[in-house]
């Protein structure tokens, strides 16, 4: 879904930059008209995104990941460093959010140091003159010396005077000096970077400032560009540094937030009394130490209902059993066994391990409608901005297994797809919780096909089958959270984050999300079912299937108290865990409750799907995902065996 | 509470406006360059909007929820 990456020096180039959640994506597609993912939380951007703009086909405009502050500290600021560095950056065009100015002009005050032509977008107009902010744009303009227009790239507005603006962009006035002592320490790492490094594109005064902060990327880029005179430079920071109380980044930061200050007072106005809105008081009662609880439950009940009751019951039922039971398949083996004269082609259509029978009717037929059904339940949340307020409600739990209520945002999204759920851990802030959210997501999170597959069939058999999954999965989440939080190394980092307001989720972004989605899904998932079909019907043919199940029969028959066939599932499961969870699902008439209980959990804590080791594999090399697969693997067997022998003491 | 009187934000009753006065020496310096990217830097005015289970504080229209922690070590004094 994401539009190429790939940083190219030669095109002529501008940014849409600012802080997460802002709109960025959004005004983004309004000016390319590509569509990128759009969201209500910050971090929905992890990557750089690319495409023409249609007021000039030949440039390049950049989506970048949301900056909370520069220099950069998380992964996905630093893919914005990066760019910035990078690129062959003509214009930046900041987007900030208009009813809070003076977070804007902080990261202007920034920008403005490096010196790149500017234009300021303030979105979200209309919900600033919702709360009786009014900004008066001809007064800041004037004081940063670049046009700033306002804009609500919701409802498209502004986007035409943006891009009109693009022609008078210009580098924005200097909004601070700093101390002197200060400024004699940026002026003589200005100095030396003009000298040993000088950036085609960027001012040396902003670099000098971020080198100053210790911003990773730029350290990293004079280590490149400025060879012996790095150290030269590295130097002069240490020495300044050496005798402040205050760190020099801190210094800095609070620095530019007094001149961002000054100047939205000068600039912005407040109406009294309109500072809270109902938005926020729903905001207030998700997070809300009684009611956010039950509120929660109440989302995950009717979720549970659209999704495993109407999805997995109603529509599974109507496309598996009528459509596809009662009238396709049948017709299709008819077709085929009257013109495919070679029987083991005709059975590897139709027959038992068929591509049709099987994989088709498996991807199509059960998967399909519960996927659906999860997209748009999940695209509603997501527009809603519920999942933000789920950190600060989580935050308790999360803290015991070193971790803080930031990580529920990628844990939650890796219910609709783990693979993409870890390279949003690029919003968290250290390498130590990246490590534990990713392996816990590849342990314990089961994705969107998955958990549909899991509420289709233990909600077929009840209520409580589901719950005792639910909790066994938390359990597991605690524990294995727990021990990687003892075993990991590295300190805790509190919670401090943004509560995005909640918002009525717009009908067009959530249908255009689930169809971006589902797309995603036919294109990957298909393929792979088919695969794993013809993997099956050759083990089949080949005599290697029933040798397997009786040599898996200790374990799954013995340990985990499932019947022999089963073994075909979790052959099925190395490719991908909803296709294994599905061969369960197949079963599921032969299958008692607690049969069904163990065997969903099992599968559920089995292997990640390929993509999601290939993207481990990326985010965190080829070792450390060996090391999750020879953990999770066992853990696997070894809680689905413990749950079924407990089960069978009290059931 | 008189002008100069500090208390820390997490003892602050909710639904008071106050301002920030200080951060305490405990904050770590990383955690403190977030703060100020919220936008939570002194002498800036907030809103206690509740206490449990994190701090939220309104500042600038933008809600912001801080672990107790980090509450515990931001001083505040009135906004009047």
């Amino acid at each position: 879904m994401t539009p190429s990456a790939t940083l190219d020096a030669t095109a002529r180039t501008l940014a849409l930059v600012g802080h997460p959640n802002v709109g960025k994506s959004v005004l983004f597609h309004r000016l390319t008209g590509t569509y990128v993912n759009v969201s209500n939380y910050p971090g929905t951007t992890v990557e750089v995104s690319r495409a023409a703009p249609r007021f000039d086909r030949d440039a390049s405009l950049l989506d970048t990941p949301g900056v909370l502050s520069l220099p950069a500290r998380s992964d996905d600021e630093r893919a914005t460093m990066r760019a910035l560095l990078h690129e062959d950056m003509r214009t930046l065009i900041q987007v900030g959010d208009a009813k809070n100015l003076r977070r804007t002009l902080n990261l202007t005050a920034l920008l403005a140091e490096l010196g790149i032509p500017m234009v300021l977008a303030l979105n979200m107009a209309d919900e600033a003159n919702a709360r009786g902010v009014t900004v008066d744009t001809a007064a800041l303009a004037e004081s940063l010396g670049i046009p700033v227009i306002a804009t609500i790239a919701t409802g498209g507005e502004g986007v035409v005077p943006l891009t009109d603006a693009l022609k008078h962009a210009a580098p924005p006035a200097p909004l601070l000096r700093y101390d002197d002592e200060t400024e004699r320490a940026v002026q003589a790492v200005t100095a030396l970077i003009a000298r040993h490094a000088p950036h085609p594109r960027l001012a040396a005064r902003g670099l000098a400032i971020l080198l100053l902060g210790h911003d990773p990327e730029v350290s990293a880029w004079l280590d490149e560009k400025a060879g012996a005179g790095a150290a030269e430079i590295r130097k002069l920071i240490t020495d300044t540094a050496a005798g402040r109380k205050e760190p020099l980044a801190a210094l800095l930061a609070r620095e530019r937030g007094r001149a961002a200050e000054a100047l939205a007072r000068t600039v912005s106005k407040q109406a009294a009394g309109k500072d809270r809105s109902m938005a926020m008081r729903v905001g207030q009662l998700a997070v809300h130490p009684v009611w956010g609880w039950p509120l929660l439950l109440a989302v995950l009940y009717v979720v549970y209902l659209f999704v495993g009751d109407f999805g997995a019951g109603t529509l599974v039922g109507l496309l598996e059993e009528d459509f596809f039971g009662g009238v396709l398949n049948p017709a299709m083996t008819d077709f085929v066994q009257h013109y495919v004269t070679i029987p083991w082609i005709a059975d590897l259509l139709v027959g038992e391990y068929g591509l049709w029978t099987m994989g088709m009717t498996y991807a199509l037929a059960l998967i399909l409608p519960i996927v659906t059904t999860f997209f748009l339940a999940f695209g509603v949340l997501e527009d809603s901005g519920y999942f933000s307020r789920l950190s600060v409600i989580a935050n308790r739990m999360f803290a015991a297994i070193g971790l803080n209520g930031r990580a529920v945002l990628p844990m939650v999204l890796g219910l609709g797809c783990v693979t993409m759920a870890t390279l949003t851990t690029r919003i968290l802030q250290t390498p130590r919780e990246r490590l534990i959210t990713i392996f816990l997501m590849a342990l314990a999170i089961p994705c969107s096909a998955q958990l549909g597959v899991v509420f289709g069939l233990l909600g077929g058999i009840s209520f409580n089958a589901t719950l005792i999954w639910a909790g066994c999965m938390l359990l597991v989440l605690l524990t294995a959270g727990f021990l990687a939080g003892k075993l990991v190394k590295g300190r805790r980092i509190p919670l401090v984050t943004e509560l995005p307001p909640m918002r009525m989720p717009v009908l067009g972004n959530v249908l255009k999300k689930t169809g971006g989605r589902l797309k995603w899904y036919l294109v990957e998932v298909i393929p792979l079912f088919l695969i794993g079909t013809l993997l099956m019907f050759i083990l089949d043919r080949a005599g290697v299937l029933p040798w397997i199940i009786k040599a898996g029969e200790p374990l799954v028959s013995g340990w985990l108290g499932l019947p022999p066939e089963a073994s075909a599932a979790f052959v099925m499961g190395f490719l991908r865990r909803d296709f294994g969870a599905t061969g369960l699902f197949a079963l599921s008439s032969e299958l008692t409750m607690i049969q069904a209980v163990v065997g969903m959990v099992t599968i559920t804590l089995f292997v990640p799907c390929i993509a999601s080791v290939m993207m481990i594999v990326k985010e965190r090399g080829m070792r450390t995902a060996a090391i999750m697969l020879a953990i999770i693997m066992p853990t696997a067997f070894f809680v689905g065996g413990v749950l079924n022998h407990v089960l069978h003491l009290f059931m | 509470m008189s002008q100069q009187e500090r208390i820390r934000l997490l003892g602050t009753p909710v639904g008071r406006e106050v301002r920030l006065a200080e951060f305490g020496d405990d904050i770590d310096p990383l955690q403190r360059e977030q703060l100020h990217a919220y936008g939570l830097s002194v002498p800036h005015k907030l809103k206690v909007l509740q206490q449990h289970p994190l701090t939220v504080v309104l500042c600038d229209h933008v809600e912001i929820a801080i672990e107790h922690a980090v509450a515990q070590h931001l001083w505040v004094e009135s906004a009047a």
